[in-house]
């Protein structure tokens, strides 16, 4: 699973290597048990999300665009989102890392407000997302 | 630097062996414990995985209890609340993990000790209390959001059952995850385990390789090292197989001047000697450990002689075969065949010697004592043969013992004994015989000798005298010898060429002939020999000019034994040189007393005899100056009576004849005993320079009755004076004897008539009267 986010880290750089763009802004997003912490505002553009995880348990990491509630929707069960109901609105996600990692997550975020938390079995609930207002730059 | 330790051979190749099991033993020590470990490790993880998925189960029953306990129903929820609470005790420090009533069985876990999972552990324990709370204060009525929360969570619904639902989840979710770490864990456990053990064997196998790639070398430097030990080995080495040869070293195949090839299987029966075929192909089919002797033929067709040293190694895989490892003994069995032949023969004749004759007639009479044959000795003396060597030298004596030894052996049958028993003794040894036939033999042998000989450019005619002894039955053989011995005494003294066969009747003491030469060497150490002396006058004037020393002995067994008996044993016992000594040492001492006393005048001189073996002895000149010497006599006091042969020319003689030549030389007398009966040469007489020539008294004695011996004492004394010589007639013992001599104008006579030879003292009172009255006169 480490080397599986190596690579995937490894890709994202090539990826913005490749891209040719110079500015591509960092923004560093950590989690933990049951928080997520994130620059309120950033400016549009290209993006790096370089999420750590500072556990204990696992954590995964989900971009949604501008979504339509104050809540995100819930699954039958009340407890998790409903990831399909978002997949529209979803620019970008990150597969649970484990404690202590660090993942990396290149976007192109147009301007608007965008709300990102865990979907992991209750996190959402016990208050695990953030919102994101991404600016003019 | 320190030279390496030497390490014998046999012990070299077990370090690499021994290392290369001790790596195996090592790697697979190392693997087998590893996974041993492993299997071990993973039971336990597998167990631990179990305990944390039930957490993720008991969770949501938990919240499903709580449901039913809240709609009245009958549950338990308390309980499981503790399970879980202890079963997250157990996982993280170890201990007993509580059943779940009627499901699983109680384990024993270890405490975890992985950082990663501890957090997540501790966290899954804080949910579970956090769960329980919240659960227990819905069950109470309590509101919900009045259970503090501690693990982090910010829960934005207030629904107690909602509340509940999500900290079950989450707590399902952590027990999920917590199982999933130690999962990831496990499997990078294996895959270092499966690293390891790859590399242990890769080191293992790199190790060993080398090992053996050493241990090949060392052997095959070994191997070397003793194929050329043996190749290099003068020892000559052949191994024997099924199929006959199997290998030769290289020494054999110079040997054989051949190649190995040549000699594979059965080519070497072509060099092996046909006799000693079987007695190899045994020592190759028996392998028995033996030392076998047979002959090879080398490249120069010389049959070589090998002992060989038979080793089985058929069951040794690197030889299988019979290995003879021979040493070429050729030499050595030649010289031993000589020294054998030395041992049994005599060196001059090549005859048997008396060893061997003794021991052929031990069987011949063992033989006889079965047979009843008899056996016959003859033992055979040359008559005169002394003359031969003193006249003619040893040489030539050497060469007629030749001569008779071959006629002698012609003369017998090829299966009787002939041998010589030194000297001029032989003895012939006739089996299965009787008396007509050894007298027959006797015969025959004294006629082929009697045949004229060629000795020394001389035709000599040689006769000797046979002692015939015979017997029958066992034993005896040394009785049988001197038997014959006797015999042969016998037939000399019945005269010249004769044969006599013992009997018992002529049994004289052999003692007396076989122990003088003893009696005489302690003769002379308790001085049992006496000097005495016999005055030499002058026909002319009647004074005494001289002394005759002449040696007596009595013995206190014998009584007086005369010279011609005992000088002769005192030369062939050696006791000669002892005697002159004696005789010399005795001469002078007394002379010189004379001198000093005055009792003879400045020419008197004292006589001394020397025998003709003394002389080609040797040493004569070095025993006359130590006896002049210790007397302080002067040189020309002393005179010495050689015979006529002492200074003749001859190898033998030589030495003597520069002896005496210088001792003459030094002022001591010579004279020529017994003149006219040995061979002189009046060449050799002017040459030599001696001072008088004693005439013979056998001359001396006929001049009365033989008109040639009155002639020759005439002319001897005629030469003595045209020489310039003394003359000296010996043996006068009557007054016409004088008087013939007295007219023939001999100047010196000695005799009975004038006095017999006396001890010292008598002699020194006659010198002395003698003085007195020319004194008086």
């Amino acid at each position: 699973m480490l080397a599986c986010a190596g690579l995937l880290a490894f890709a994202e750089w090539s990826g913005a290597g490749g891209g040719g763009q110079p500015s591509v802004r960092v923004v560093r997003i950590t989690e933990r048990d049951f928080h997520i912490r994130a620059p309120r505002r950033i400016a549009a553009g290209r993006v790096r999300l370089e999420v750590k995880n500072d556990g204990p348990d696992l954590h995964e990491l989900i971009v949604v665009r501008d979504p339509a509630g104050a809540r995100l929707p819930l699954r039958t069960d009340g407890l998790t989102v409903n990831e399909d109901a978002l997949a529209p609105e979803e620019v970008g996600s990150l597969e649970p890392g484990v404690p202590g990692s660090v993942r990396a997550l290149t976007l192109r975020l147009r301007p608007g407000r965008y709300e990102i938390f865990c979907n992991m079995a209750g996190h959402y609930m016990s208050g695990m997302h953030a919102v994101l207002l991404v600016g003019q730059p | 630097m320190r030279a390496p330790a030497f390490t014998p051979y046999a012990s070299r190749g077990r370090k690499p062996i021994v290392a290369i099991l001790v790596t195996f033993a090592l790697c697979s020590t190392a693997s087998i414990g590893l996974s041993i470990w492993q299997t071990a490790r993973t039971q336990h993880r597998a167990e631990v995985l179990r305990v944390a998925e039930r957490q993720q189960t008991l969770a949501s029953e938990y919240v499903q209890q709580v449901m039913l306990v809240h709609a009245g129903q009958q549950s338990d929820p308390d309980v499981t609340a503790t399970i879980m609470r202890l079963s997250t005790d157990a996982l993280l420090d170890g201990g007993a993990v509580p059943t779940v009533p009627g499901n699983d069985d109680e384990a024993e876990l270890g405490p975890t000790t992985d950082p990663v999972v501890r957090a997540q552990l501790i966290q899954e324990r804080r949910l579970v209390d956090d769960m329980t709370a919240t659960g227990a204060a819905y069950l109470a009525g309590r509101p919900a959001s009045s259970v503090p929360l501690t693990a982090g969570e910010h829960l934005a619904v207030s629904a107690p059952l909602t509340r509940l639902r999500v900290l079950s989840m989450l707590t399902a979710d952590a027990a999920l995850n917590t199982a999933r770490t130690i999962v990831a864990e496990s499997d990078s456990d294996v895959t270092n385990l499966i690293a390891m053990q790859a590399v242990l064997g890769a080191v293992g196998l790199l190790v060993s390789l080398t090992l053996a790639l050493a241990l090949v070398a060392a052997t095959r430097r070994q191997t070397a090292h003793f194929r050329s030990i043996v190749d290099s080995s003068t020892d000559l080495v052949i191994v024997l197989g099924n199929g006959g040869c199997r290998h030769v070293s290289r020494s054999v195949t110079a040997m054989l001047g051949v190649s190995e090839d040549a000699v594979a299987g059965g080519g070497i029966l072509r060099y092996l000697h046909p006799d000693d075929r079987a007695l190899v192909r045994s020592a190759q089919t028996s392998g028995r450990a033996e030392e076998i002797v047979f002959q090879l033929l080398n490249q120069h067709g010389e049959w070589r002689t090998l002992e060989a040293h038979v080793t089985d190694l058929r069951n040794d895989r690197a030889i299988r075969g019979v290995v003879l490892n021979a040493r070429d003994v050729t030499e050595r069995v030649r010289l031993q065949d000589a020294l054998v032949r030395q041992a049994y023969h005599d060196g001059l004749t090549g005859l048997a010697n008396r060893s061997l004759f003794r021991d052929r007639l031990e069987q011949a009479l063992a033989r006889s004592s079965r047979t009843g044959g008899a056996v016959a000795v003859l033992i055979l003396d040359l008559d005169g043969f002394k003359q031969v060597n003193d006249s003619l030298g040893h040489d030539a004596g050497d060469q007629l013992l030749r001569v008779v030894a071959d006629r002698l052996t012609e003369t017998v049958r090829a299966t009787d004994t002939v041998a010589r028993f030194g000297g001029d003794e032989f003895a012939v040894l006739l089996d299965q015989t009787d008396e007509a036939l050894a007298v027959s033999v006797a015969r025959r042998a004294l006629a082929r000798l009697a045949e004229p000989a060629v000795v020394a450019g001389r035709e000599l005619e040689v006769a000797a005298s046979i002692g015939i002894a015979l017997h029958s039955g066992d034993g005896a053989g040394d009785e049988l010898v001197r038997d014959a011995d006797v015999a042969m005494y016998a037939a000399k003294d019945a005269g010249r060429g004769r044969h006599e066969v013992f009997r018992s009747e002529m049994a004289r003491d052999p003692d007396e002939l076989l122990g003088l030469d003893n009696e005489l060497r302690y003769a002379l150490a308790r001085d049992e020999l006496t000097v005495h002396y016999q005055p030499e006058i002058s026909l002319s004037g009647g004074q005494i000019v001289g002394v005759e020393a002449l040696v007596r002995w009595t013995s206190p067994t014998r009584g007086p034994v005369g010279p011609d008996v005992f000088i002769p044993v005192a030369e062939a016992s050696g006791l000669i040189a002892a005697l002159g000594d004696l005789v010399l040492r005795e001469a002078c001492g007394v002379t010189a007393g004379w001198l000093r006393d005055g009792i003879v005048g400045p020419d008197f001189v004292t006589w001394v005899n020397v025998s003709p073996k003394q002389l080609t002895m040797g040493g004569v000149q070095d025993a006359v100056d130590r006896a002049l010497r210790s007397a302080g006599l002067p040189a020309r006091n002393l005179g010495l009576e050689v015979t006529e042969t002492a200074i003749m020319p001859g190898a033998a003689a030589d030495r003597a004849r520069v002896e005496l030549q210088q001792l003459h030389d030094a002022g001591v007398r010579i004279a020529i005993d017994d003149f006219g009966t040995g061979f002189s040469s009046l060449a050799h007489l002017r040459h030599f320079s001696v001072d008088m020539i004693k005439v013979d008294r056998s001359f001396v004695q006929g001049v009365e009755r033989d008109a040639k011996d009155t002639a020759i004492t005439a002319n001897v004394v005629a030469l003595a004076h045209a020489l310039g010589l003394v003359a000296v007639a010996e043996g006068i013992e009557t007054e016409g004897q004088l008087a013939h001599m007295r007219t023939v104008g001999c100047d010196v006579g000695q005799g009975y008539l004038f006095s017999r030879p006396v001890p010292a003292a008598e002699v020194t009172a006659f010198l002395a009267a003698a003085r007195d009255d020319a004194q008086a006169a």
